[in-house]
């Protein structure tokens, strides 16, 4: 579900900064000989269009048709009597109401003339979808074109790069509203949750390791739980459609956090690494996220992954990990920024410990 | 265990209609098939489950958070991270490819999965799921219960909140923070704000709420995976005469919806009893689908599932459906209104799960 804060703020993102990206996928498009360019949006795969138009669904799906030239159009699948919402809270030519986002946009392509026709993660697109969209597009040929936009999509402007350290910030400053001696873990979900909405966070997941001797995995917390000696809160959280992790971890013993201290000084060090992974191979467990297309987290390397995805030089990520000394794990997580060319990669948002 | 015995009716019926592998679909918004079948609530990326008559599970998912989070929070599956979800899920249902499979809901699918091309054929096996989504077990009914019950308390929450000079979206930081201290995971809510200007509840904006203005949420808490929901209208002051006579006509359709449920009925005689109070005020045009969506709507392991209680459903209610009965319109004379109720059929009517006032409230 989502509840949070839905806003376009043009200070934070103004309409130039749309239009540049605009262009840039238009120059690729043209490059590729393409028509049009059709992406999809629900609220998982929030992650290409609110990059180009600002918009984030509550709870609709719906599909952005860019063609070459001419108006975009946003057609979601919801009524007309919420449009003007969603034209307030977006930056789009043509915004549309409607029960099928498919036939909507298969007839914008046949009235755009379009004739060949990218899809952004056409094999994942729902079936119906495209069924819909193929059948009302003039006969339109469809192809996948998720390369060309995670091409342009990994590249972050500046205010890409500031509105997920903005996003992080109020993770850290959410997480800080926990201490460490609540006894049950509901108390500091609350507090973390509460915060991080008055920040203005469009969402937060909020997920815990209540007791991390005990079990270092987050879930999803439902009832009372106490907390252990150590535990840890991760809050996953957007704020204006960009998305971070972050992570902390609480000690009820305050001598407790020289090991936290300990801990992010080899996780940064891991983190300098980047791309290469070796600085996290020992360890108990980590994995690097980030958006390549639409999914605001997509797993790219970890001790989970099998096949490792590469992550493009100067492009944002998260970070996470759970690093044992002496016995005790600790949790860590951030949004980073890969390096590139003489500059190592490094956090956005630095993890931080310590009480309030 | 409630996840057992979920699983178990699937196996029964998957056994009796012959379907030998049955694959869910759920994501952040609509997690309803996919809960049923691997007790598992999707957050961040995809989700696809496969269960066999034999009663094993593979539950995967794309995301990386999502998997280690499935791993701790169900109990006898297989979970598997799979980043290229769509292929590796096809690549499983090529070792069946001779089975019958059924896949719900069908058009969820991802184009790669339900590709004809295929080696094997995907039947559609929405209606099969549908059935048990829809008449609950009485342990389902319980948590439903539980979630009508933080309803109400965080209805108490909203009211307290709700003061001029406030932004909408602090109004949501005060309920999720409560939910959260309570021990409920999930919520769904929109809300409106003002007057003869607002036509629908949309997402927490930045508008500040005002004396005077009319104030409408649904707040939708989760437990246990299920939702109960509750819509009401408060006034942040005196309420008008106007607002006052407004909110009759509502609570008279709303309560004439209720008093119709009973096994047998239609959704759309349910519908029509609500509609007939509009009509009956001269309101007719505003129980229409220019002004208003649905008059209720099914409740369960989603917020908005079958039946929906329109004019032309002819979904027959039976006893363990639960859903909410909400009358939500425009008024011409006063904006937005809301009010309903969440209820479960019983054998002889309906038993209503909210207690809160069916008031225009005044804050």
């Amino acid at each position: 579900m989502r509840r949070g804060l839905i806003a376009w703020s043009k200070a934070e993102i103004p309409e130039s900064v749309f239009d540049a990206r605009l262009a840039r996928l238009r120059a690729a498009m043209a490059a590729e000989k393409l028509d049009a360019l059709v992406v999809y949006t629900n609220n998982t795969r929030t992650a290409g269009v609110s990059w180009l138009t600002a918009f984030v669904p509550y709870w609709a799906e719906g599909l952005l048709v860019v063609p070459l030239s001419g108006d975009p159009l946003l057609t979601m699948a919801f009524s007309n009597r919420i449009v003007g919402w969603g034209k307030d809270v977006s930056h789009v030519a043509r915004f549309e109401g409607g029960a099928r986002p498919g036939i909507a946009a298969g007839k914008y392509l046949a009235d755009c003339g379009a004739k060949h026709v990218g899809v952004v993660e056409f094999d994942s697109l729902r079936a119906a979808v495209v069924e819909d969209m193929a059948g009302n597009a003039g006969g339109a040929v469809l192809a996948d074109a998720t390369a060309l936009f995670e091409n342009i999509r990994t590249k972050p402007d500046s205010a890409e790069i500031a509105l997920i350290t903005k996003a992080g910030i109020i993770g850290q400053r959410a997480l800080s509203l926990a201490t460490g001696t609540e006894t049950m873990i509901g108390e500091a979900l609350a507090a973390v949750d509460h915060e991080s909405r008055l920040l203005g966070a469009e969402e937060v997941y909020m997920a815990a390791a209540p007791d991390l001797d005990r079990d270092p995995r987050f879930r999803r917390m439902e009832g009372t739980v106490e907390t252990g000696r150590s535990f840890a809160l991760r809050a996953t959280l957007a704020y204006k459609g960009h998305w971070v992790r972050v992570t902390r971890t609480y000690f009820r013993d305050k001598a407790d956090e020289a090991l936290a201290d300990r801990a992010a000084a080899r996780f940064a060090a891991a983190v300098a690494g980047l791309p290469s992974a070796d600085g996290f191979k020992d360890f108990r467990s980590w994995n690097v996220e980030a958006c390549r297309v639409t999914q605001p987290l997509d797993p790219m390397m970890g001790s989970q992954i099998d096949e490792p995805r590469a992550l493009a030089p100067g492009s944002i990520a998260n970070a996470q990990a759970l690093i044992t000394i002496d016995g005790r794990t600790i949790a860590l997580a951030a949004p980073i920024l890969v390096g590139r060319e003489a500059f190592p990669s490094g956090f956005l948002v630095a993890p931080v410990f310590g009480r309030r | 265990m409630l996840a057992q015995e979920r699983r178990n009716r699937l196996r029964e019926a998957m056994a009796q209609t012959g379907i030998e592998a049955l694959i869910v679909y759920g994501n952040s918004w609509q997690s309803d098939y996919l809960r049923y079948v691997a007790d598992f609530s999707s957050l961040e990326g995809h989700g696809l489950a496969i269960i066999t008559p034999d009663g094993s599970i593979e539950l995967f998912l794309d995301s990386a958070a999502e998997a280690e989070r499935a791993e701790i929070e169900t109990t006898d599956i297989k979970v598997k991270l799979a980043p290229e979800i769509a292929r590796a899920v096809s690549s499983r249902l090529d070792r069946i490819a001779n089975h019958r499979i059924a896949a719900a809901p069908l058009g969820f699918m991802p184009k790669f999965l339900a590709d004809a091309t295929r080696g094997y054929k995907l039947e559609d096996g929405t209606s099969f799921v549908d059935r048990f989504l829809m008449v609950k077990m009485p342990e389902e009914i319980d948590a439903i219960r539980q979630a009508a019950k933080w309803a109400d308390e965080g209805y108490e929450v909203f009211k307290k909140a709700a003061v001029p000079g406030r932004m909408q979206f602090e109004l949501i930081a005060d309920i999720e923070g409560f939910f959260r201290s309570r021990g409920c995971p999930d919520n769904f809510m929109i809300m409106g704000s003002g007057g003869k200007d607002v036509f629908a509840m949309a997402p927490p904006s930045e508008r500040r709420l005002v004396a005077g203005d009319m104030v409408t949420t649904e707040l939708t808490p989760n437990c246990r995976g299920y939702f109960a929901q509750i819509c009401r209208t408060m006034v942040l002051g005196k309420a008008s005469d106007l607002q006052k006579k407004a909110h009759a006509v509502y609570r008279e359709a709303m309560e004439a919806g209720i008093a119709t449920i009973r096994p047998g009925v239609t959704a759309g005689q349910v519908a029509k009893a609500e509609n007939d109070i509009f009509r009956k005020y001269g309101l007719g045009e505003y129980a229409t689908s220019k002004y208003t969506r649905v008059r209720g709507h099914g409740l369960g392991l989603f917020v908005d599932t079958k039946p929906h209680i329109l004019e032309d459903v002819d979904t027959v209610l039976e006893a363990g459906m639960t859903m909410i009965i909400h009358p939500n319109t425009y008024h011409p004379d006063t904006g937005y209104m809301v009010l309903g109720d969440t209820v479960v059929v019983t054998e002889t009517g309906a038993e209503v799960l909210c207690g809160t006032p069916r008031e225009l409230f005044e804050v």
